[in-house]
């Protein structure tokens, strides 16, 4: 584990209260089945709740890993922390720039060059264009494109692919920033320099939340431990009894 | 290094609590604020539509000149000679092409803005954005192609001295104001839908068609009150009238098409002006407040529907 800076006071900058996700599969899509299999829909309906009342305070300057198995929930509650989805009960509250790194390079278009790239994405985050002439060297920088930036993305391998959407996305200053599974990108020197870039936003103070399977990376960068298992928080507290609660809750599957 | 990190905390301490974004929107207001800023991003995403769809070909922008050039070339032969509608409608050319121009307007908002929410369904699993801005820069990308035709209207009527120097011309920007708010509240409304429903998409399609011939583009209003007197249909027009895009139509074509408001002669025979509809101006203002009406029903369906797009993509 890190040292992180003591911060007196610190504020909570999510909070969640009773937080509920029911999820409707329909397995019908068209018209036509629609209309053939109307009045027997609820055979052809499946829902489930992907969170049951969640409840989850988080205070600033700290980094949360959530973890469960695969299907406990934790990136749906994840996507309602961003906003992304909403929930079907309770209520999600923030305060603070909130950027989401949920997947690399969703917004790339690849018809595009990494240039034009950048400032669509940039936007997308959340950054003004003048700020991101500001950082748009340093963002070349960081990903080790080089002359790369102004050729299509399409042609990018997908090592630069990734790298200048992490270069991007460390770059929007967030107060708040939720990480899901996109660490493990590119070669290990730069895997590297993601995770002192990580560190450098421990320091400075910023909240992480993480989902994360690899218990190590959840080791090495936490601070406190969700757990979740079929959509309820189980277990809420330290690193070291957190991954074992995380074992455990594999266990009872 | 720590004394950054308890500023940052202190000064999240004063922010107040927001509700998770897409939640948070409780009126329309509220959700044009937001859109509002992210105005840049709008931009971006417009260039990105227009940069992307001819990125690769040579002859890239000209290439959305070309279709309506060649739509007007079939209509001129086709209808305007063969079936001899150039006959009863003077300057047939510059008469086409105005239709052909606002209709194709409001065809790609419609279009554009349907398959807007899809067509980025990447981004809206990963990331928060007021999701208007998807319809939204279907319609800029439309505006933009918009513009270009207008300006080779506009330049058409000029070389062929039929520039109409007249107050008409203040119906031009009467009829795309109506063509953006119906467009724009129709695109909004079936992006959301084509989510939970992909037929909206083909359905969209056979509409706009059924529309397309519904206006008064390749034949003139004269000719539809013609057969509401010849086939004693006298609710006809009224009826014909109801629809938005008609009047839209009509009023872009009283603005730059001069010769339907003169008599005109062609092969010896007197041509009268268009029989314009009386009452085109108030029409006009109510079909344009009906319409606002419409955006803003439009944009609370949207809100209601957004919040399960991340799942149903």
């Amino acid at each position: 584990m890190s040292v992180r800076p003591l911060i007196k006071n610190p504020p909570v900058v999510i909070r969640a209260s009773d937080v509920s996700k029911r999820f409707v599969i329909r397995k019908d899509k068209s018209l036509k089945e629609r209309i053939v299999n109307f009045g027997r829909s609820q055979k052809h309906k499946d829902d489930f709740w992907a969170l049951r009342d969640v409840d989850l305070e988080i205070l600033a300057g700290t980094s949360v890993g959530l973890v469960g198995a695969n299907g406990s929930g934790k990136s749906t509650l994840l996507k309602v922390i961003g906003g992304i989805i909403q929930p079907n009960g309770g209520t999600v509250e923030r305060r603070g720039r909130l950027a989401a790194l949920l997947e690399l390079g969703a917004g790339f278009h690849p018809d595009l060059t990494g240039r034009e790239n950048v400032y669509l994405n940039a936007s997308i985050l959340g950054l003004s264009r003048g700020e991101t002439d500001e950082y748009f060297d340093s963002i070349v920088d960081f990903s080790e494109i080089g002359d790369f930036i102004d050729t299509q993305v399409k042609f990018y391998s997908s090592g630069m692919y990734v790298r200048l959407a992490f270069a991007i996305a460390v770059h929007v200053d967030p107060d708040v920033l939720l990480v899901d599974e996109v660490l493990a990108v590119g070669d290990e020197p730069f895997q590297r320099k993601c995770m002192d870039k990580i560190r450098e936003f421990q320091d400075d103070g910023r909240t992480i939340v993480f989902v994360s399977h690899s218990a190590g990376q959840i080791e090495e960068l936490c601070d406190r431990v969700v757990v979740l298992s079929h959509g309820q928080v189980v277990f809420d507290g330290g690193t070291d009894d957190g991954i074992a609660a995380l074992r455990r809750s594999f266990s009872d599957r | 290094m720590s004394s950054n990190a308890q500023e940052r905390a202190d000064r999240l301490a004063t922010l107040p609590f927001q509700k998770s974004a897409s939640a948070g929107r409780a009126n329309v207001v509220e959700a044009v604020r937001e859109l509002f800023q992210h105005r840049e991003l709008l931009g971006l995403l417009v260039r990105r539509e227009l940069k992307s769809r001819y990125k690769d070909s040579s002859l890239g922008f000209l290439w959305s000149l070309i279709r309506p050039l060649t739509m007007l070339l079939i209509y001129y032969v086709a209808i305007g000679q063969f079936l001899g509608a150039a006959r009863g409608i003077p300057d047939f050319a510059i008469f086409v092409f105005a239709g052909l121009t606002i209709w194709g307007l409001y065809a790609e908002i419609v279009t554009g803005g349907t398959l807007s929410i899809v067509g980025n369904a990447g981004l809206i699993k990963k990331v928060y954005l007021p999701r208007e801005i998807f319809p939204l820069a279907a319609t800029g990308s439309a505006l933009f192609n918009f513009a270009i035709q207008l300006v080779v209207l506009v330049g058409a009527t000029v070389v062929l001295g039929q520039f109409p120097v007249s107050w008409n011309l203040l119906y031009l920007p009467v009829a795309i104001a109506i063509v953006l708010v119906w467009g724009v509240g129709l695109g909004i409304l079936l992006s959301a839908l084509n989510v939970f429903l992909r037929d909206v998409q083909y359905l969209v399609e056979v509409a706009l068609l059924i529309l397309f011939w519904a206006s008064p583009i390749v034949y003139s209003w004269s000719y539809v009150v013609n057969a509401a007197v010849l086939a004693d249909l006298p609710w006809l027009p009224a009826v014909y009238l109801l629809n938005p895009i008609s009047n839209a139509v009509i009023a872009f074509q009283k603005g730059i098409w001069l010769a339907g408001s003169e008599i005109r002669m062609i092969d010896g025979v007197e041509i009268p002006p268009q029989p314009w509809p009386d009452d085109l101006n108030m029409r006009l203002f109510i079909m344009f407040v009906v319409g606002v009406v419409f955006l803003v029903i439009c944009q609370r369906v949207f809100q209601r529907l957004q919040g399960n797009f991340a799942q149903e993509i």
